[in-house]
C-alpha cells in the first residue's frame, strides 16, 4: 500500500477508495490531540450515508412505518459510534483501527475447494431460500410472521456485511470509474420519478391512481402467494448478489 | 395518454436504460462499469457496504413489514 508525506508532514495512507477520501479523512501516524467523543461523532453524523439513513427514518416514521424508521436509525447511529470510535483511535496515533475510513479487510483469498463439495452448497443456499420464499410468502403482507421474518433476515445481512465482503474484487480504475456516474444517474432518476409519484399522492399513505409509486404498482403481484414468493426471491437474489460485493 | 400511463412509461424507460448500460458494459468493460462492479466500489468502506445492505433490508421491509 502505497504511502505518501503531505505537507504538513503527515505520513497519509493512500488508498484506491480515493472518491471516499473527502467523507472519510485518511488516518495519520503522527500523534494529534486527543478528540472529544462529541467532536467525533459529528464526523461521523457526516458521513453522507449516515445523513441519508437519519433522512429515510424521519420520513417513513412519519409515513406511518416506525419500524422501517428505527432500523435506519439503529444502522445510523452504530455508524455514527464506529466512525467517532475510528476517528479517536486515528487521533490517538492507531491508523490501523480506522475501520469507517479504509476499505474494510479483503477476505482471504479462497482456498481451492471441490466443485462437489460447492455444488452441494450452493444447492443448500439455493433449496433454504426457495423454502424461506415459499414459507414468508403465505403469509399475508404487513403480519407480524412476515414482519419478523423480513426484519431477521434484514438483520442477519446488515451483521454480515458489517464483517467486510465474503471475498475480494479488482478496484474500479480509469474510465470505467469516470463513467461511474452513468450509474447514478439512471438510480436518481428513478429515485426521482418515485418521489414525485409519492408526492402527487393525496396522502403519504393513500395511493394515487394518475401517479402510481413502484409500491403501488406491485401491490396486484403481492397479493398472492406465489406473487409474494416471487418477488422475495427477487429480493433474496439481490441480497446474495450484495453480499458478494 | 394518461398521467398513469406516463409514470409507467418513466419507469420502465428508467428499467430499460439499466438494462442498456449493463448490456454495453458487459460487452465493453474496458469503457463502461457493470452495476456489480459500481456496487463493489461503493460497498469499498464500512459505511458504504453497510448503507447499501440497509437500502436493501430497507425494501424487503418496505413491501412486507408492518
Amino acid at each position: 500500500m502505497p504511502i505518501s508525506l503531505s505537507g504538513e508532514g503527515r505520513f497519509t495512507v493512500v488508498t484506491h477508495a480515493a472518491g471516499e477520501a473527502a467523507e472519510n479523512p485518511p488516518a495519520t501516524q503522527t500523534s494529534a490531540p486527543p478528540v472529544s467523543f462529541g467532536r467525533a461523532a459529528v464526523s461521523g453524523l457526516r458521513q453522507p450515508i449516515v445523513a441519508i439513513l437519519l433522512l429515510i427514518a424521519l420520513f417513513t416514521t412519519v409515513a406511518g412505518k416506525p419500524l422501517d424508521g428505527f432500523l435506519m436509525l439503529v444502522v445510523a447511529t452504530l455508524l455514527i459510534f464506529d466512525a467517532a470510535r475510528s476517528r479517536r483511535r486515528s487521533a490517538a496515533g492507531n491508523p490501523g483501527a480506522s475501520l469507517a475510513a479504509q476499505p474494510v479487510a479483503s477476505a482471504p483469498a479462497d482456498q481451492p475447494r471441490r466443485g462437489l463439495r460447492r455444488l452441494l452448497a450452493t444447492a443448500a443456499w439455493l433449496v433454504a431460500g426457495a423454502t424461506y420464499c415459499t414459507v414468508v410468502g403465505s403469509f399475508s403482507r404487513y403480519s407480524w410472521p412476515a414482519t419478523a421474518s423480513v426484519l431477521a433476515l434484514g438483520c442477519l445481512m446488515i451483521a454480515i456485511g458489517w464483517q467486510g465482503p465474503i471475498r475480494s474484487r479488482p478496484p474500479l480504475r480509469g474510465k470505467p470509474l469516470r463513467r461511474a456516474w452513468l450509474w447514478g444517474i439512471v438510480l436518481v432518476s428513478g429515485g426521482l420519478l418515485e418521489l414525485g409519484s409519492l408526492l402527487e399522492q393525496p396522502h403519504l399513505t393513500t395511493d394515487s391512481y394518475a401517479h402510481p409509486t413502484i409500491s403501488a404498482l406491485t401491490d396486484p403481484l403481492l397479493a398472492s402467494h406465489p406473487g409474494r414468493s416471487a418477488v422475495l426471491g427477487g429480493w433474496l437474489l439481490t441480497g446474495w448478489f450484495l453480499a458478494g460485493r | 395518454m394518461s398521467s398513469r400511463d406516463l409514470t409507467i412509461i418513466g419507469y420502465l424507460g428508467v428499467l430499460a436504460a439499466g438494462i442498456t448500460l449493463q448490456v454495453l458494459a458487459i460487452r465493453s468493460p474496458g469503457r463502461l462499469p457493470s452495476l456489480g462492479r459500481v456496487l463493489s466500489h461503493a460497498m469499498q468502506t464500512r459505511t458504504g457496504r453497510v448503507g447499501i445492505i440497509v437500502a436493501w433490508a430497507w425494501i424487503g421491509l418496505h413491501f412486507f413489514a408492518r
